[in-house]
């Protein structure tokens, strides 16, 4: 069962219904309810590694917080304790929770790295050991990934973290531990929640509520206009491109990563826009994925717009630790008598981000390409950071005006070029394909092929074209209305009935008569759904 | 303390008033970067440990709420 399909649908329906009609303290059973048909709907054999991960982080969370509670107990009996004695105690607490809390780390990490990393690591191992002379089939394991497993697996960690960090109670009913890791709307493709962000928005009833409802409604309805007439058409250009790269060179190749990057763009966010107005229905606000991240006019800022809960989980529990440790401390103390005070102190920095990002590259997928990803917005962060001084004195002295928007426009242009560029990394089929392409697309200088009638033969009719051009100019002017911070549904709000109803039918009719839905298309799954 | 650490934060972002902000975290002007170079500057300065635990957005938006958790932390 796919977000676009009938049973999704006839499920959130009825889901809806029996919500509103439930005495308002069960509701959350509801939601719960339909989660697990949801997620058993396609079979129960992958359904087994999720109930592992709800019972391991539940014990692991309940055991965590009976040592949180157990130490405030005993700081709060005993006041007459000297900082020293306090901390010596803590410490205490600390390494039996460490313990803990590594145990259920483990089991739920290693439950996605088996399921979606053992064929991969299992043939390079064994590719290896060829080159020793070993000659051994390497073990495959023929296992249907579990749906949403690299990002529940994320959610259900980042509770257990929480707990271990103090900063949430454990939840003691373990059906409702159940609903914050398998809810629905988001366990396929995110956002990746926060457990006092989103567990006590599920857990609490909430009253029908009609302008909820109907705001909901118009945030679903721009999400699968997104999904079906702009990502599905624009990925026609980037397929066809990227299957046949060895036709094309230059622009074109520049071009198909360019539709690659709106196709994901609006697969995804689009897709984020379908569960956000589904959940806020129930009354339920999901935390927000995306901030217009093409209008960043850096590689940095354009991660704190992209996937921000992915990029927010990476920087809360993986940057963070990393860079705050004593090992990491201890090592920029070792490389600053080495490389001076500047290099030594941002060097473990430098590490932690670089280790983030290729957990990111690695998240997507199990492929060396997905190494490449990372590695590339890894290098572009950090050469930006170190270069920053340089940078810095060649605009002053070439009395560059940063404050003006034709500088501004610019970063936004060199962003979306290296953002772009990087994308060939994620969307082509292996690194060694990835490298062909870059190596023809800075083959060619061919501009020309955007009115020469080359945009034709790329999988998309003159019509398809129009429609993709018209609405990638919608989706434009729709992100400078939000950039301004003007809410677009609020503001339709306060129009009259007969325009509010006119643009609603108008937009409907645009998903029925130009979506890219039937027979002839595939547009029931969605990218990130893959990973 | 406050003119120590607005002095520290100026060698960061000299063009930012630390005086009247009070998002630098939520509105993006101190990105994590910052952050980590920030809590070394501070563990040294103020001979405290801010751990992880600490970096929430509420303890760095301004540098009222830095003082108040290097106070705690010192405490």
């Amino acid at each position: 069962m796919t977000l676009l399909s009938i049973e999704f649908a006839v499920l959130w329906a009825i889901s809806t219904v029996v919500y509103f009609l439930f005495p308002l303290k069960y509701r959350w059973t509801v939601l719960l309810a339909a989660s697990f048909v949801f997620y058993f709907f396609g079979g129960i054999s992958t359904g087994y590694f999720m109930i592992i991960t709800i019972v391991c982080i539940y014990a692991v969370a309940r055991w965590l917080d009976s040592y949180n509670q157990k130490q405030k107990k005993y700081l709060s009996e005993h006041p007459d304790l000297t900082r020293d004695e306090k901390k010596a105690y803590k410490l205490t607490i600390q390494h039996k929770k460490r313990l803990i809390l590594a145990g259920g780390l483990v089991i739920c990490f290693a439950i996605l790295v088996f399921l979606k990393y053992f064929n991969f690591l299992s043939s390079q191992t064994f590719s290896i050991l060829g080159l020793f002379g070993v000659k051994a089939k390497a073990p495959k394991i023929d296992l249907a990934l579990p749906l949403g497993i690299s990002f529940y697996t994320l959610q259900a960690t980042s509770y257990i973290i929480d707990v271990y960090r103090g900063k949430t109670q454990a939840e003691k009913n373990i059906a409702k531990v159940a609903l914050f890791v398998s809810f629905f709307p988001q366990i396929t493709q995110g956002p990746i929640g926060r457990f006092k962000d989103l567990a006590p928005q599920l857990y609490e009833g909430h009253r029908f509520d009609s302008v909820r409802f109907k705001h909901g409604l118009e945030l679903a309805l721009w999400g699968l206009i997104k999904k079906l007439v702009i990502a599905e058409y624009i990925g026609m250009l980037a397929d066809t491109v990227f299957t046949n790269y060895r036709d094309y060179a230059g622009f074109v190749i520049f071009l198909g990563s360019v539709a690659y990057g709106f196709q994901v763009y609006s697969d995804f966010s689009g897709g984020m826009d379908i569960i956000g107005g589904i959940a806020q229905i129930y009354g339920i606000n999901m935390a927000t994925n995306f901030e217009r991240p093409y209008f960043a006019r850096s590689i940095a800022e354009f991660w704190r717009r992209w996937h921000i809960t992915l990029g927010a989980w990476m920087r809360d529990y993986v940057f963070y630790p990393l860079s705050l440790s004593r090992a990491f401390a201890n090592m920029g103390k070792k490389t600053r008598k080495v490389f001076g005070t500047y290099i030594g102190k941002m060097l473990p920095t430098f590490l932690a981000s670089f280790i983030a990002f290729m957990l990111v590259g690695i998240w997507h997928g199990s492929s060396w390409k997905y190494v490449a990803y990372g590695l590339w917005n890894s290098v572009i962060i950090t050469g930006s950071i170190l270069l920053d001084p340089v940078y810095k004195k060649v605009l002053e002295k070439l009395k560059v005006n940063t404050e003006c928007f034709s500088w501004q426009f610019f970063q936004i242009v060199r962003t979306f070029v290296l953002v772009s560029i990087g994308r060939i990394f994620s969307r082509s089929a292996s690194l060694m394909d990835s490298l062909r392409m870059l190596k023809r697309m800075f083959s060619e200088f061919n501009p020309w092929i955007l009115t020469d009638g080359t945009l034709l033969k790329l999988g998309l009719n003159e019509k398809q074209l129009f429609l993709v051009f018209v609405m990638l100019l919608v989706l434009l002017v729709v992100g400078i209305m939000q950039e301004k911070g003007i809410h677009l549904r609020e503001k339709l709000d306060e129009q009259n009935i007969i325009f509010r109803w006119v643009f609603i039918i108008a937009a409907i009719v645009l998903l029925l008569v130009y979506g890219a839905y039937g027979s002839s298309f595939n547009a029931a799954d969605f990218v990130y759904q893959q990973f | 303390m406050k003119e120590t650490l607005i002095q520290i934060l100026k060698d960061f972002h000299p063009e930012v008033d630390f005086e009247t902000e009070t998002a630098l975290v939520s509105d993006g002007i101190l990105d994590s970067f910052d952050i980590v170079s920030l809590v070394a500057e501070i563990n040294s300065e103020f001979d405290v440990t801010v751990g992880v635990d600490d970096l929430e957005p509420e303890n760095f938006d301004s540098v009222d709420a830095m003082c108040k958790l290097i106070e705690e932390l010192q405490g």
